[in-house]
């Protein structure tokens, strides 16, 4: 593999330097951080509008929490998800609209009403989900799960080498798509922390992140508010904005480029120093020192 | 004979490398320090470490565990293949300052009862006076946020294993359902048939030092005592 360099989602494309935030959406009323704030629709596309205001270039619309818990059938997060997207195209035909799911099923119907991303946090579990990316010229998350099926918790997961599994699992998943008719160009590997992980884990594969940088695929993060910066600083998800934030430098001067995020904002703010740090990005302003 | 027999769970978190200051793995791991000591005061010619592993099997004597999959920096690599169940036994020996004889068994997770008995003869006969370690942990679907998620009939499971240990009555561990434990995640069950059969002839004093799920996943620690042991120690007769 060698470096795609550029990132195309939807209509657009991104360099190696642009580091884009990935606004999580959930159209549930139960996931772990917002207990349900956008469940109503109307609530969900002030997010939209506020998260693309804030700096968003993808919005992640998501049915299904990670964690177990009630069952949300293929037709109830149909119902959930898809008029969304289409209102969300509708209202900005240039936002990356991306479809947190792993059935391609659902898939299926979300590109068909304008989603340009698969999100695919389970690590291929519908292994025709690949298929669907390529019907509708889609881009595809390949994510780590350790093999674990969709809703489940690590439960004492142990690895001889968890970046060397997360590499064989994401790269295989990104073989596969590529074979399915997946444009190289619109594919994502994703180590997925917490995923059938524990906290040591996630921690590694965040220092370990340039060996899935070196891979040439662009590399998205999902860290936002999880568990592993709650255990490593001890702080409920109420107080992890703090160790998301220092997480995602480490991750955006490692090399990531897509950033899945709660707290847009302030995520587009610590991307933006860590590109002018990097002399990649010029300040907004600068005149101390300067009059 | 069997003259003691501690029961301890085996999470990973017992390593204190693994799980740093957490007030309740803390606990736990003090309590499973008690249990094992107290197992050892019998006085034991040899310490039999017994939990639930895929296959039945045994390892050298002196095979420490390897928690290095597990993440962590300060971990040493330990012998390949061991049981984490059994691992985790030869951990809390070690800590507890045990340096004499052992064996290292695991029974499998799908061992019939009859399996689970003669491993117990076997362990029986090991020596003149023997100590046992069961390592066996409760259901892991204890609440919202256990690893398996909730399931109703786990506490109830866990407090039928409570109950058996506690007032010594071991037989009624053999009436637990296999079947049940596996949908459960409570792979304990085949470590607490050997227990059970372990003692058939020789009902003993027990004491229970820590019955709680504190992530979700039921723990429960004990320590078990033979009656001809029990009163040399001073224990009462518990049935």
């Amino acid at each position: 593999m060698t470096s795609p360099g550029v990132l195309r989602l939807g209509r657009r494309s991104f360099g190696e330097c642009d580091r884009l935030v990935m606004a999580i959406v959930n159209r549930t009323p139960d996931s772990f951080y917002d207990r349900g704030a956008t469940w109503d629709e109307d609530a969900a596309m002030r997010r939209v509008h506020a998260v693309v205001a804030a700096g968003a270039a993808i919005v992640d619309v998501g049915g299904v929490p990670a964690a177990p818990g009630a069952e949300v059938d293929p037709r109830e997060e149909v119902r959930r998800i898809v008029p969304f997207v289409a209102a969300v195209r509708d209202t900005y035909p240039d936002v990356v609209i991306s479809v947190d799911t792993w059935r391609h099923d659902v898939a299926r119907e979300a590109c068909a009403a304008g989603a340009d991303l698969i999100n695919d946090s389970w690590g291929g579990w519908d292994e025709r989900l690949a298929e669907v990316a390529a019907e509708f010229h889609a881009g595809l998350v390949c994510a780590h799960a350790g093999g674990l099926p969709p809703r489940t918790r690590p439960y004492r997961v142990a690895y001889a080498d968890v970046m060397a599994d997360v590499l064989e699992r994401t790269l295989a998943l990104a073989d596969r798509a590529v074979r399915a008719g997946v444009d190289p160009t619109r594919i994502v590997i994703d180590p997925a922390h917490d995923f059938g992980k524990n906290t040591w884990h996630s921690l590694e594969v965040t220092r370990r992140l340039p060996e899935m940088v070196a891979t040439g695929w662009p590399v998205l993060v999902s860290v936002s508010n999880k568990d592993f910066i709650g255990e490593t600083l001890d702080v409920p998800v109420d107080q992890r904005l703090a160790g998301t934030l220092a997480t995602t430098s480490v991750c955006a001067w490692l090399g990531a480029r897509v950033f899945r995020a709660h707290h847009v904002l302030e995520t587009r703010h610590a991307l933006d120093m860590v590109s002018a740090i990097r002399g990649e990005r010029p300040p907004r302003r600068t005149v101390r020192g300067l009059a | 004979m069997i003259v003691a027999a501690a029961l301890c769970p085996g999470p990973p978190l017992l390593a204190r490398q693994l799980s740093g200051n957490d007030e309740a793995a803390a606990r736990l791991r003090e309590a499973s320090r008690i249990a094992v000591t107290e197992m050892l005061a019998a006085g034991p010619d040899l310490v039999a470490v017994i939990g639930p592993a895929q296959i039945t099997g045994a390892w050298p004597p002196r095979a420490r565990p390897d928690l290095t999959g597990f993440g962590g920096a300060s971990l040493v690599a330990g012998f390949p293949g061991l049981p984490l169940s059994v691992g985790m036994g030869v951990l809390l020996l070690d800590e507890a300052g045990h340096s004499g004889p052992r064996l290292l068994r695991a029974v499998a997770d799908l061992a019939p009862l009859p399996e689970c008995r003669a491993l117990a003869e076997e362990l029986v006969d090991a020596a003149d006076r023997v100590g046992l370690l069961v390592v066996a942990d409760g259901s892991a679907r204890r609440s919202l946020k256990a690893p398996g998620y909730f399931d109703e009939r786990a506490e109830p499971y866990d407090a039928a294993v409570h109950r058996a240990v506690d007032s010594g009555e071991l037989r009624a561990l053999h009436a637990l359902d296999p079947t049940l434990a596996r949908e459960l995640m409570a792979p304990g069950w085949p470590a607490l048939q050997v227990l059970a059969a372990a003692f058939a002839t020789n009902c003993p004093h027990t004491t229970v030092h820590y019955a709680e799920a504190p992530f979700g996943v039921g723990y429960l620690v004990a320590t078990l005592v033979s009656l001809d042991n029990a009163s040399d120690l001073g224990h009462r007769r518990a049935c």
